[in-house]
């Protein structure tokens, strides 16, 4: 592995401020384990389970497990673990993040304690486990899993939303206060686990703070519409870490004023990405190859830059009503609207929020073209894809492409598969646009 | 509540369905009936049958190549619901008149926006079945469960009254007991019916409405009891656990390799049928509780156990029962390929049947007949432990 580890996989960067991104990654796994040596709880968690707010006013220190099997990808540090998981029966089709995860966990256990050299110092052993029921199955059943490497309590909750075709006024209390009542669940859970105790008022701040600092990021993607785009995709993916994994807390809001200023003067000047932007694509959906991110950089030495992503991207503002004074259910509240935003307009066309998005996106943001990511092992992101995108077709007139490898196994990947995949793409959006 | 009309019954009738599948749910609605076709086994069939609708569970085919459905679907998601998808697209379902599907994972969720879009069925309604067993978990179920109930209602232009709903539930439970009686068969050594003619009853009666499917039970459970003949006695007595198996090409094979199959938990077999729903003064309490709670599959979040052992023992205990009460001797887990819930447990379930002294073989399939020479061999080399 050691040669490897010297590959370059990450993008070159455009903003200044996401260059800080890097030190709050390497922080988190620092942090973990600085809080687990003070006494402060730790918990394994999941992205997009909305209980971040929860977990930030009850000082639980979370660690993101799903990001560390991406920055175990990113630097090119996650065969081991792998192979590990693998070795002990589960199958080579299971999520790629998953399975580092789990090989991470069982060689902890095999050597009895973090692995040697993991990547950024390897994840504490948390004192507790959160899995949700959102937007995938591994995410409960991982850290079930887990039982037979390590005995930590764990907690799993639901996030429910309807369909698309739903009567909203028909269901709408009842999945609320069922959001509510898992939400309750976990406080109960955390309670009966640490010595904190939940305060309404503390959450109530930290809700405060994670919807300002949702509203300013989802501003900055307002300044992306400019021509030329003042940031791309690859910045994006680092963008998105304080939101995503540090939300609640003041750091996070500051780092998003800090990003709004320098995006806006870059569109406001017109620096773009590249001196010459000739088409402007759409990261349609998938997650990002985290192993090879300067491939963002290869499409921009062709002209190509990706001004928007359907990636990372979970929440537009909403507003619940002013009546509502517990958090709990401001947050039930919150989640429900977040998750069926656009269902209206869904309705109307094309059946489906996510193409909704997309439709809106090209539009807004004057799009040439569609890629997306297909990885083969996080079926999450990627079932749907060729779907949305057909159903683009049956709206827009716009080229698309899928670019298939996976999120973490880059065993059967080939560079020059997709940079020619990615030559011919580029042609024929030129040839549509002119 | 119709009349049943079978023409043939028996295993005779069982194996006339089941070469023409789908014939006697297609002549139901040519007669007027309306046919709902549905997924998995969380939608309560008793609101159908209340609603006199008849019931038709979706299945794959192994044997008929997928040609149409990779221009929809991901090649790397579960191969039954492709398949199952690729017959709809290549107009089979078309005699259904609507569509249920229930939230039991990821990929039957993603395939109700997907089927609706492209086939749009007259009905169509997606019933959310959580994942937790939490208190607020059943009343959330049983919510959804009454907006289904107006829906189907809506649809069927008549309403259900609890007492309709309460004779379905005792007309199911019949249902569920004349199962476990077929079910029986397995117990004795050797078994008096081989599992390809048990799988076979089942896999046909998920596509008829109850009353047929009780009398073609009451049928076959008679027939097995006259006759002479039946299974030898063989050393291994093997239980099938796993997901859908819509065919009996497997099972079959396992039955050809030197195994009596005695017991299965699939979803096609006895998991949709093993435990009754309580009768409720509310019924949908009964019905709610039932699909949520008493139905075990991967799908559904077992509250972790005191220990590590408790913990295995909750999510895996039935089975262990089942291999005790008829008898078993191996496991063989069949797993559909990218079918994330079961993967991510075959270790544990592994090590739990491992601590039981019950060996294993762990099967991760493509659901494809051109599959069943390689399941074959690994078959015969499990089962030489017991030559
Ligand atoms: S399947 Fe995708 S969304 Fe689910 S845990 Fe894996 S990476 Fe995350
Ligand atoms: S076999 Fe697995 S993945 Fe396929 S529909 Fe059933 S539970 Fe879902």
């Amino acid at each position: 592995m050691a040669d490897k580890k010297t590959e370059k996989t990450t993008a070159t960067k455009t903003t200044q401020t996401v260059r800080k991104v890097r030190a709050i990654v390497r922080d988190l796994y620092q942090n973990a384990r600085e809080a687990k040596e003070k006494g402060q709880p730790t918990a394994y968690t999941m992205t997009a389970c909305q209980y971040d707010d929860i977990l930030a006013a009850m000082d639980i220190v979370p660690v993101w497990t799903e990001n560390y099997a991406g920055l175990s990808a990113a630097k090119r540090d996650a065969e081991r673990f792998i192979v590990k998981a693998e070795a002990d029966g589960y199958s080579n089709v299971i999520c790629g993040y998953v399975r580092v995860g789990i090989g991470f966990d069982a060689l902890r256990k095999e050597v009895g304690g973090i692995p040697e050299n993991s990547p950024d110092g390897g994840m504490v052993m948390p004192d507790m486990m959160l899995g949700c029921g959102a937007a995938c199955d591994p995410r409960f059943k991982w850290y079930q899993a887990l039982g037979r490497y390590m005995q930590v309590p764990t907690f799993s909750f639901d996030v429910v939303w309807p369909r698309v075709d739903t009567d909203l006024d028909e269901v709408r209390d009842y999945y609320v206060k069922y959001q509510m009542e898992q939400y309750r669940g976990l406080v109960e859970f955390i309670e009966a686990h640490t010595e904190k105790k939940f305060d309404p008022e503390r959450l109530w701040e930290v809700i405060r703070i994670s919807d300002a600092t949702w509203y300013k990021w989802w501003e900055i993607d307002q300044l992306r519409k400019a021509v030329p785009s003042p940031m791309p995709t690859e910045d994006h993916y680092n963008a998105m870490v304080p939101a995503f994994y540090c939300s609640g807390t003041q750091m996070a809001l500051d780092f998003y004023n800090d990003l709004y200023e320098e995006v806006k003067e870059r569109a406001d000047s017109k620096v773009g990405v590249i001196p010459d932007e000739k088409y402007r694509l759409l990261f349609g959906g998938g997650l990002p190859p985290w192993h090879t991110m300067w491939i963002f950089n290869y499409f921009e030495s062709l002209g190509a830059v990706f001004v928007m992503e359907n990636a990372y991207r979970l929440f537009d503002p909403v507003e619940v009503p002013s009546h509502i004074k517990d958090p709990l259910e401001y947050m039930a509240y919150r989640s429900f609207l977040r998750w069926t935003l656009r269902y209206d307009k869904a309705a109307e066309r094309s059946k489906s929020a996510t193409v909704e998005r997309l439709l809106e996106y090209i539009d807004d943001y004057k799009i040439d073209g569609v890629v997306t990511h297909a990885t083969k092992s996080c079926r999450a992101t990627t079932v749907g894809q060729i779907d949305w995108l057909r159903r683009l077709n049956d709206y827009a007139s716009i080229p698309t492409m899928q670019l298939i490898s996976d999120i973490v196994d880059v065993r059967d990947y080939s560079e020059a598969q997709w940079k020619a995949q990615i030559e011919a793409f580029v042609e024929v959006v030129g040839a549509h646009k002119n | 509540m119709t009349k049943t009309g079978l023409k043939t019954l028996g295993l005779a009738g069982v194996e006339e369905l089941y070469q023409n599948k789908g014939q006697r749910a297609k002549e139901l609605a040519q007669e007027g009936r309306k046919v709902i076709g549905y997924f998995c086994c969380y939608v309560p069939l008793e609101l159908f049958t209340a609603l006199d609708i008849v019931p038709y569970r979706i299945h794959g085919g192994t044997t008929e190549p997928i040609t149409e459905a990779d221009a929809y679907l991901e090649t790397i998601m579960c191969p039954f619901i492709r398949s199952a998808f690729d017959l709809a697209l290549k107009n089979r379902y078309d005699f259904l008149d609507g569509l249920v599907i229930p939230h039991t994972c990821d990929t039957v969720e993603r395939l109700y926006d997907i089927w609706t879009y492209y086939r749009e069925p007259v009905y169509s309604h997606f019933i959310n079945v959580p994942h937790m067993l939490h208190a607020s978990s059943f009343e959330f179920f049983k919510k959804e469960l009454e907006t289904y109930r107006k829906s189907l209602e809506d649809f069927a232009g008549k309403k259900v009254s609890d007492e309709a709903l309460t004779e379905a539930v005792k007309l199911h439970n019949e249902n569920r007991a004349l199962v476990r009686e077929l079910y029986s068969f397995g117990k004795p050594d050797p078994p008096l019916a081989f599992r390809s003619e048990i799988l076979k009853t089942m896999i046909v009666g998920l596509g008829l409405p109850v009353e047929d499917f009780n009398d073609l039970l009451r049928s076959v459970i008679q027939e097995i009891k006259d006759r002479n003949e039946g299974p030898e006695k063989k050393a291994a007595r093997v239980l099938i656990y796993g997901s859908v198996v819509d065919e009996v090409g497997f099972v079959q094979l396992v039955e050809e390799s030197g195994a009596n199959v005695v017991m299965d938990d699939l979803s096609t077999g006895s998991r949709a049928f093993w435990e009754d729903v309580e009768v409720t003064p509310d019924p949908l309490d009964g019905i709610s509780n039932r699909y949520l709670d008493k139905i075990h599959c991967p799908r559904t979040y077992r509250p972790q156990g005191e220990t590590p052992e408790q913990d295995l023992e909750n999510r895996f205990g039935h089975i262990y029962r089942f291999v005790k009460d008829f008898n078993a001797n191996a496991v063989v887990l069949y797993v559909i390929r990218f079918c994330d819930t079961y993967e991510l447990d075959a270790p544990d379930f592994i090590d739990y049947m491992d601590s039981k002294d019950v060996p294993v073989l762990y099967l991760e399939d493509e659901y494809s007949a051109t599959t069943l020479g390689q399941l074959k061999t690994r078959v015969q080399a499990f089962l030489e432990m017991f030559d």
